[in-house]
């Protein structure tokens, strides 16, 4: 079933890049562009054979593994795909895990203090940084250590291979800035589904038991309330590793957002054709891991 | 004194020469919006790759500061008297950035390169016979000698060869190709030489230590004496304008050379930061379509420019920074003159007047514009708001850029509020918009007298006969209005108070030579 899934993802991805109105080669040449160099751009790039033929030229290359030449960089797109995923995912996963860390036990927290001023307080705080949008927290954030204090830089990136001290300070601020805006979702989910959990039978039985109210909430309601969360949490996982675009853009990372809206813009079709297929390939992957997880948490489900 | 105390002594005065070393080399960043796409010159460019290559490179003549064309790598230019052949005299001495010596031969070499389909050159339509007229020759007859053949007088041949998108046709040495012929590196004669180009995030250039400088005391423009006082340029990629800003503020970044108006305006009262303002040679204004059913009446195009404030529009789209400019030269050009100033006249009643002659009825009439360049969307918006007082029913639809652009080649559009990138010679501005509409659906304006005016001030050398025919051109225009040019556009640099000698200039890219970078740790 996989192939043909993929065959006919490839077929979606394709088929709606070129719906885009836009000429690759116009936006290359610009407004001085006469006919015959326009010509001349559209033959370079083999935009003058028909669709099809053009889908089965790039299909083939795929499938040997070969995703073809960025339009505007003439760099191999797979090359290009590995470089600024990479930049991604490091600020994705490490901003998913520390928001995960914060926002499962404050979502405990407030399920256990219910319609206290704590647990009103924790409410709060989550929906006003789910509300807050990420580029201007983000702005903000800048303002703050970079501008201000001038403890953090503004722009830049470097990788870990390169010099791992200096990389931390460059990704320090895009990682905050998403702790925050998924902390939001996270804590909420966590809280909502304890709340749930917390009122079954067995966490009164297991109070009546003599438990304290900390194993209570983290042996035994923790473990069936984290399910719903996990799964959010791969969801906003699948999500963001397709790209955080606009952080990319604050933080001038060069990330694979920040390459898909640049390929957008200048119709870089076989950058965005390698950018989509990625993008939905590791949804499906994180979406798959986190099912093959789930009985981890949740022994009742099966496999 | 005991050897060893003279081997700690000898071992401190190095660390204290090697540190004072580092300390002093400069390297001032500057901010570009978007990374680079080559480093073969005037291929598969786009406006910040020309922006670099033209540190890197230089051809055998240039754009001053005045946008009249000099001489670069040549010594003198003659002309032969019926405009055909084109003789440069090589200066002496001159470097590549690989130690060896200009000669003719690298001069024909990197010609017959551009000039090659297969290197896909920017401006080879310029010179093969599509253009203006055609190289039919390039000839070495010593080492210091070239000499190009066209197959017809070409006024605009100097010109064209000077364009930044075509990398000021730079020269190259052939070891910029790897053996097999394929693109290596640019081995150019300019005062920088490539670095490390990190992609999508930053390209560096160091300074060519034996760059050697014309005989001039300054820099002018694109030639001149272009001395490099910095020994590193790292230009960063800064795609959003807010976190530019934030990195100016913060010291991120000593220079951007292109901040908006508004920016401007707050960046001025920062205390640590300094403007630097030059108008510049891009056309903004609306386009018409002549051909559509409404708007081929001349009476409805002519309504809607004397219905226009341009004092007031240009102010505010400018931030009081530019000039009104109904003219398609623009005033930073030396063919700006007396009759180029003359415009239209703001006039509500005869506006009104020509549109109950030519039986408008409040039709609809849909203007495209985009948001992706703010000042095309914001020219729409007040046009659209000052021509509802004649009586106008002008509709604004916003497009992304993208397929703007492609509405505009293909001329599917009534109306379209557009900016044209700059042309630095008058005929390149007005060739931009005259035009066969049946062959080149892009141009504006299709009028046979204009383009036989057009094709005479092409072939034209002397400036002196060039005026007269551009001052006809822009008569014509105002009679014909297929199109209202409202102002050019200005080049506004923001940059730390260290940053010395950096100018705008109406070429509108940055030039890193001739800036230094003041210690401001006394």
């Amino acid at each position: 079933m996989a192939v043909p899934t993929l065959l006919l993802i490839s077929v979606i991805v394709f088929a709606l890049i070129r719906l885009i109105p836009g000429d690759p080669a116009l936006l290359m040449l610009g407004d001085m562009a006469d006919p015959q160099s326009l010509a001349d751009m559209r033959s370079s790039l083999g935009l003058d054979h028909s669709v099809v033929t053009q889908y089965l030229i790039w299909i083939k290359s795929v499938l040997s593994g070969d995703l073809g030449m960025s339009i505007s960089s003439r760099q191999p797109v797979l090359e290009l795909l590995i470089e600024r995923f990479s930049v991604s995912a490091t600020v994705v996963l490490v901003a998913v895990l520390l928001a995960t860390l914060l926002a499962v036990p404050v979502g405990l927290l407030a399920a256990w203090k219910q319609n206290s001023a704590l647990d009103l307080g924790l409410v709060a705080t989550a929906t006003l940084l789910l509300s807050v949008p990420s580029f201007w927290l983000g702005l903000l954030l800048l303002y703050v250590f970079g501008i201000q204090l001038g403890w953090l830089p503004v722009i830049g990136y470097v990788g870990f291979a390169s010099d791992p001290m200096k990389a931390v300070t460059y990704v320090v601020l895009p990682i905050i800035t998403l702790t925050l805006v998924e902390f939001g979702a996270i804590a909420r989910m966590a809280r909502a589904s304890t709340i749930e959990v917390l009122r079954l039978e067995y966490i009164a039985h297991a109070r009546a038991k003599g438990l304290s109210e900390g194993a209570v909430l983290w042996k035994h309601a923790l473990r069936n309330a984290f399910a719903p969360t996990w799964t959010l949490i791969g969801l906003i996982l699948g999500n963001l590793l397709g790209g955080i675009a606009v952080l990319e853009t604050v933080f001038t990372l060069p990330g694979i957002g920040r390459l898909m809206v640049d390929a957008i813009f200048s119709r870089d079709y076989p950058v965005l054709q390698g950018c989509l297929l990625l993008v939905t390939c590791i949804y499906v992957l994180v979406n798959l891991l986190v099912d093959l997880l789930y009985p981890l948490f949740d022994p009742r489900v099966k496999l | 004194m005991n050897s060893y105390v003279k081997t700690a002594l000898a071992v401190a005065l190095s660390a204290c020469t090697f540190s004072m070393a580092i300390a002093q080399d400069k390297v001032i960043s500057v901010g570009l919006n978007g990374d680079i796409r080559n480093t073969d010159p005037g291929v598969n460019r786009d406006d910040n790759t020309d922006a670099v290559m033209m540190h890197i490179v230089e051809g055998l003549v240039a754009y001053r500061e005045d946008t009249s064309i000099a001489p670069m790598l040549a010594s003198a230019v003659a002309v032969s008297s019926d405009g055909l052949r084109y003789t440069f005299s090589l200066r002496d001495g001159v470097h590549f950035q690989n130690g060896q010596l200009l000669t003719a031969r690298d001069v024909q070499w990197t010609w017959r390169r551009y000039l090659d389909p297969k290197t896909q050159w920017r401006c080879l339509a310029e010179f093969d016979g599509r253009g203006a007229a055609k190289i039919v020759d390039v000839a070495t007859p010593d080492p210091k000698t070239v000499v190009f053949t066209l197959d017809q007088a070409n006024g605009l041949f100097l010109a064209a060869m000077a364009r930044p998108d075509c990398a000021g046709s730079g020269i190259l040495h052939p070891d910029s190709l790897a053996a097999d012929g394929s693109w290596r590196a640019p081995i150019g004669t300019g005062p920088f030489t490539l670095g490390k180009w990190q992609k999508g995030q930053y390209v560096e250039l160091d300074r060519f230590k034996e760059y050697t400088p014309r005989a001039e005391a300054e820099a002018d423009g694109y030639t001149g004496n272009k001395q490099a006082f910095v020994d590193k340029v790292r230009f960063e990629v800064i795609p959003d304008s807010a976190s530019a800003k934030a990195a100016l503020l913060s010291g991120g970044v000593d220079l951007l050379p292109d901040v908006t108006a508004m920016d401007a305006a707050q960046l001025k009262q920062v205390k640590n930061l300094q403007i630097q303002v030059s108008p510049i040679m891009t056309i903004s204004g609306l386009l018409f379509q002549t051909r559509d059913p409404l708007l081929k009446d001349v009476r409805i195009r002519r309504a809607v420019a004397l219905s226009l404030d341009y004092a007031q529009m240009v102010a505010a789209l400018s931030d009081g920074l530019s000039v009104v400019n109904n003219s398609v030269i623009p005033t930073a050009s030396p063919y700006y003159d007396d009759t180029a100033r003359q415009g239209y006249t703001y006039n509500l009643d005869e506006a009104r007047r020509l549109l109950k002659e030519a039986g408008y009825g409040g039709e609809k009439i849909r203007m495209l514009v985009n948001k992706r360049y703010p000042q095309m969307f914001d020219m729409g918006l007040l046009s659209q708001a000052m021509t509802q007082a004649a009586g106008l029913n002008i509709e604004m639809e916003t497009l992304e850029w993208g397929t703007q652009l492609e509405r505009y080649q293909t001329g599917s559009y009534q109306m379209m509020s557009f900016s044209y990138s700059g042309r630095f010679d008058a005929a390149q501005s007005y060739e931009s918009v005259i035009g066969d509409k049946q062959k080149e659906p892009r141009k504006v304006w299709d009028n046979p007298e204009a383009l036989a005016i057009l094709r005479e001030a092409q072939r034209e050398v002397d400036p002196a006969k060039r005026q007269p025919l551009f001052d006809k051109l822009h008569t014509l225009m105002l009679k014909d209005v297929p199109m209202v040019v409202i102002y050019n556009g200005t080049a506004i640099g923001a940059m730390g108070k260290r940053v010395e000698g950096y100018r705008s200039w109406p070429v509108a890219k940055p030039r890193l030579w001739g800036v230094k970078l003041a210690d401001t740790s006394k």
